[in-house]
C-alpha cells in the first residue's frame, strides 16, 4: 500500500472519528442541555490531534524501517562484493525509490558481468602469450648456434647461452642496451644495423664472417632476418651465427687429401709409364735390364694397388661396411711377419730393428690381415721417421691381470710436438715438420686407429717428445 | 762440343733411375741427388748444365732449391726444369721468380723429357753464344 493511500485512509478515519465525536456531542447537548459544553468543545480537537500524531509517528516508523532495511541490504551487498537487488515488500514505504534503484543496480550488474568475462578472456590470452614467449625463449636457448635478437633501436632484446659465450656478455646486464655497447665485433654490429635499416624489402641474408673467439678465429655463417610487424614496420633483427669452422676445415682437408692422394697415386704410375715407354723404345740394352724394368713395373703396380686399398679400407671402416674375419690370432706371429717384410727397409737406412716377443700361446681374437696392416703401418712409420743409425724396437707382451695383449712400437726418431699429438690420428693430418722426412697421405695412423679401436674394440695410445722418438702402443683382449 | 752434365734430383729412386738412363743413353753425363739439400750442394760443386728436379722432396722442395740457386753467383745461371705431380701447387709468379724454364707433369714420358732437355740446352746455348 502506498503512502498516498495511507494518507487518504487516515483522513477518512479522522473524518469518521470527527463525525462520531460531533454526533456524540450533539446528542449530549440535546438530552442534557445544561451540561457543561466547554469540556466537550476541547475534547474533539484533542482527539483529532492525538490521532494525527499517532498516525504520523506510525508512518515515520514505517519509513525508517524501510530505509534501514535498504541500508542493511546495501551493506550486505558491499560485503559480498556482488551486485544484487534490493528487496522491498509491497506494503513497505520507499518502494518508489527501491524500484529505480534496482533497475540501476541491474544495469551495473550486467556491465560488471560483461567486464568480468572480458577480464577472464584477457587473463587467458595473457597466459597463452606468456607460455608462447617462454616456449620461444626455450627454443632460442636450446639452439646451439648463437642467436641474438634486437629491437628497432638496435637494442638487445634476447640472446642465448651460445651468443653470450661467443660475444662475451651477460644477457641480464646487457638487455635493452645498444648492441654497439655489447658486441665488440664491428662487422656484426654493422650487419645488424644494415639489416634493420634495409627494412622489410630485405628480410634475410646470409653472410660468412670470421669472429675472434678467445684468440682463435672461427668462421660463422650469419643469417640475418628482419622482424616485420603487421604494419610492415621493421621491429627488430634476429641474427643466427652458425659455426662453420669445422665444415671449412673438413672441406680444406678434403682438398688437401685429394691433392695428396693424387700425388701419391701419380708417383708409382709415373714409374710404370716411364719404364713401359723405355721398354717400347728399346732403351734397355740387355735382357737383365729388361728384367729389371719388368720387376719395377710390377712392384710399382703393387704399390699403387696398396695405396688404393688403404684409401678404400679407411672409407669402408668409416662407413661401416668393412668385412671383418675374426679368428684366434697370435700377435707375436703377426709382428714377426711384419718384421720379416720391414727389416730390409730398416737395413737399407742403417737402422737397428729389435723385437721382444712374448711366448706365442697368447692369442687375441682379431682379423689377421687388419692387425698385420696396423702393425705394418706403425713399424714403417717408425722406420720412416727415424734417421740413419737410429733404432726401432717392437715389443709384444701380455698383462695377465688385465687380460690384454699389447704391442709396442718405439723409435728414437723425430718425435711429435706436444701440440701436434692430439691430431696425429686425424684423417689427412700430417706433421708439417716431418713432411720433409718422408712422404705420406696422412692416412696410415687413421687406419691403425680405426683397425684397433673401431673394428677390434682395442686401445691405441702414443707417447712422444719432439726430437726424442715416439712410442705407439695398442692393446687387445686375449682369449682365455 | 763437350758432353753436357745434367743433375737429376728426385726422392723417388725409380724416377731417378729411369730419367738418368734415358738421358745417359742419349749421351749426357748424369749426376743424381735424392733430396733438395744434396741437389743444392751438387749444383755448387758440380756446376751442371741443367737441373731437372722434383717438387716435393725431403729437406727442401724443388722450388726452394731453385730459389736458393738464384741467390748465388755460382749457380744463378743454371737452367732448371721441374718434373712434378704437383704442378698445380706452384704459382706462375713463383716459377718466374725461381727461373724455372719448364714444368713436366708426372706421369711423364721419358721421350718428352729428353726432347725438352734438348730444347732447353739449345735455347740456353744460343743465348750464351
Amino acid at each position: 500500500m502506498t503512502t498516498a493511500k495511507r494518507v487518504g485512509l487516515t483522513g477518512l478515519a479522522v473524518v469518521a472519528l470527527g463525525g462520531c465525536a460531533a454526533y456524540y456531542a450533539a446528542m449530549v447537548i440535546a438530552y442534557k442541555p445544561d451540561a457543561p459544553d466547554a469540556r466537550l468543545g476541547y475534547l474533539i480537537p484533542v482527539m483529532l490531534a492525538s490521532l494525527t500524531v499517532m498516525i504520523l509517528v506510525g508512518f515515520q516508523r514505517q519509513v525508517h524501517r524501510s530505509a534501514g532495511s535498504i541500508g542493511n541490504q546495501l551493506k550486505q551487498l558491499k560485503e559480498s562484493d556482488e551486485v544484487g537487488l534490493i528487496e522491498v515488500s509491497d506494503g513497505e514505504e520507499l518502494v518508489s525509490v527501491a524500484t529505480p534503484l534496482n533497475e540501476y543496480l541491474l544495469s551495473i550488474r550486467k556491465n560488471m558481468n560483461r567486464l568480468r568475462s572480458e577480464n577472464r578472456e584477457l587473463q587467458i590470452q595473457a597466459r597463452i602469450a606468456a607460455a608462447e614467449k617462454h616456449h620461444t625463449e626455450a627454443i632460442i636457448f636450446s639452439i646451439s648456434d648463437a642467436v641474438i635478437v634486437t629491437n628497432r633501436f638496435d637494442e638487445l632484446l634476447l640472446a642465448n647461452d651460445a651468443a653470450e659465450k661467443l660475444l662475451g656478455f651477460q644477457l641480464s646486464s646487457a638487455v635493452r642496451k645498444n648492441i654497439d655497447r655489447i658486441v665488440s665485433d664491428g662487422t656484426l654490429v654493422r650487419l645488424i644495423r644494415e639489416t634493420r635499416s634495409h627494412g622489410s624489402s630485405f628480410t634475410r641474408k646470409v653472410v660468412e664472417h670470421s669472429i675472434d673467439s678467445k684468440g682463435t678465429p672461427r668462421t660463422f655463417s650469419i643469417t640475418l632476418s628482419c622482424i616485420v610487424a603487421p604494419d610492415e614496420e621493421v621491429s627488430g633483427v634476429v641474427a643466427v651465427l652458425h659455426d662453420v669452422t669445422r665444415e671449412k676445415d673438413i672441406a680444406r682437408m678434403k682438398t688437401d687429401f685429394v691433392s695428396n692422394v693424387s700425388h701419391e697415386l701419380k708417383t708409382p704410375l709415373a714409374s710404370i709409364k716411364a719404364y713401359v715407354e723405355m721398354l717400347m723404345d728399346d732403351e734397355a740394352e740387355d735382357e737383365a735390364t729388361k728384367a729389371e724394368f719388368y720387376e719395377i713395373i710390377s712392384t710399382e703396380a703393387d704399390r699403387l694397388h696398396r695405396l688404393i686399398e688403404n684409401i678404400l679400407n679407411i672409407s669402408r671402416i668409416e662407413s661401416g661396411v668393412v668385412k671383418v674375419v675374426r679368428e684366434p690370432v697370435s700377435l707375436p706371429g703377426v709382428v714377426k711377419q711384419v718384421l720379416d717384410v720391414a727389416s730390409p727397409q730398416a737395413k737399407l737406412k742403417g737402422l737397428k730393428l729389435f723385437s721382444h716377443l712374448a711366448p706365442i700361446y697368447y692369442q687375441v681374437e682379431a682379423d689377421h690381415d687388419m692387425i698385420y696392416q696396423a702393425v705394418m703401418n706403425l713399424v714403417s712409420n717408425a722406420i720412416k721417421y727415424t734417421p740413419q743409425n737410429g733404432q726401432v724396437s717392437v715389443t709384444v707382451g701380455v698383462d695377465e691381470r688385465r687380460g690384454i695383449s699389447f704391442c709396442e712400437v718405439s723409435d728414437d726418431g723425430a718425435g711429435i710436438a706436444v701440440e701436434e699429438l692430439p691430431h696425429i690420428f686425424d684423417k689427412f693430418y700430417r706433421i708439417k715438420a716431418n713432411n720433409k722426412l718422408a712422404k705420406g697421405t696422412g692416412l696410415g695412423l687413421t687406419l691403425v686407429k680405426h683397425i684397433i679401436e673401431t673394428v677390434h674394440d682395442g686401445k691405441l695410445s702414443v707417447t712422444s717428445a719432439e726430437g726424442n722418438g715416439s712410442t705407439f702402443t695398442f692393446e687387445l683382449p686375449v682369449i682365455n | 762440343m763437350s758432353v753436357k752434365k745434367i743433375l737429376v734430383a728426385d726422392d723417388e729412386a725409380h724416377i731417378l733411375h729411369v730419367v738418368s738412363m734415358k738421358l745417359r743413353n742419349a749421351g749426357f753425363e748424369i749426376i743424381t741427388a735424392v733430396d733438395g739439400e744434396e741437389a743444392l750442394e751438387l749444383c755448387i760443386s758440380e756446376r751442371p748444365d741443367l737441373l731437372i728436379t722434383d717438387f716435393q722432396m725431403p729437406f727442401m722442395t724443388g722450388l726452394e732449391l731453385c730459389t736458393q740457386l738464384r741467390r748465388q753467383d755460382a749457380t744463378r745461371d743454371i737452367p732448371a726444369m721441374m718434373l712434378t705431380a704437383r704442378g698445380f701447387d706452384i704459382e706462375p709468379e713463383e716459377m718466374e721468380a725461381a727461373k724455372i724454364l719448364a714444368v713436366l707433369a708426372k706421369p711423364f714420358s721419358p721421350r718428352e723429357v729428353l726432347q725438352k732437355v734438348n730444347e732447353l740446352l739449345a735455347t740456353v746455348g744460343a743465348e750464351q753464344e
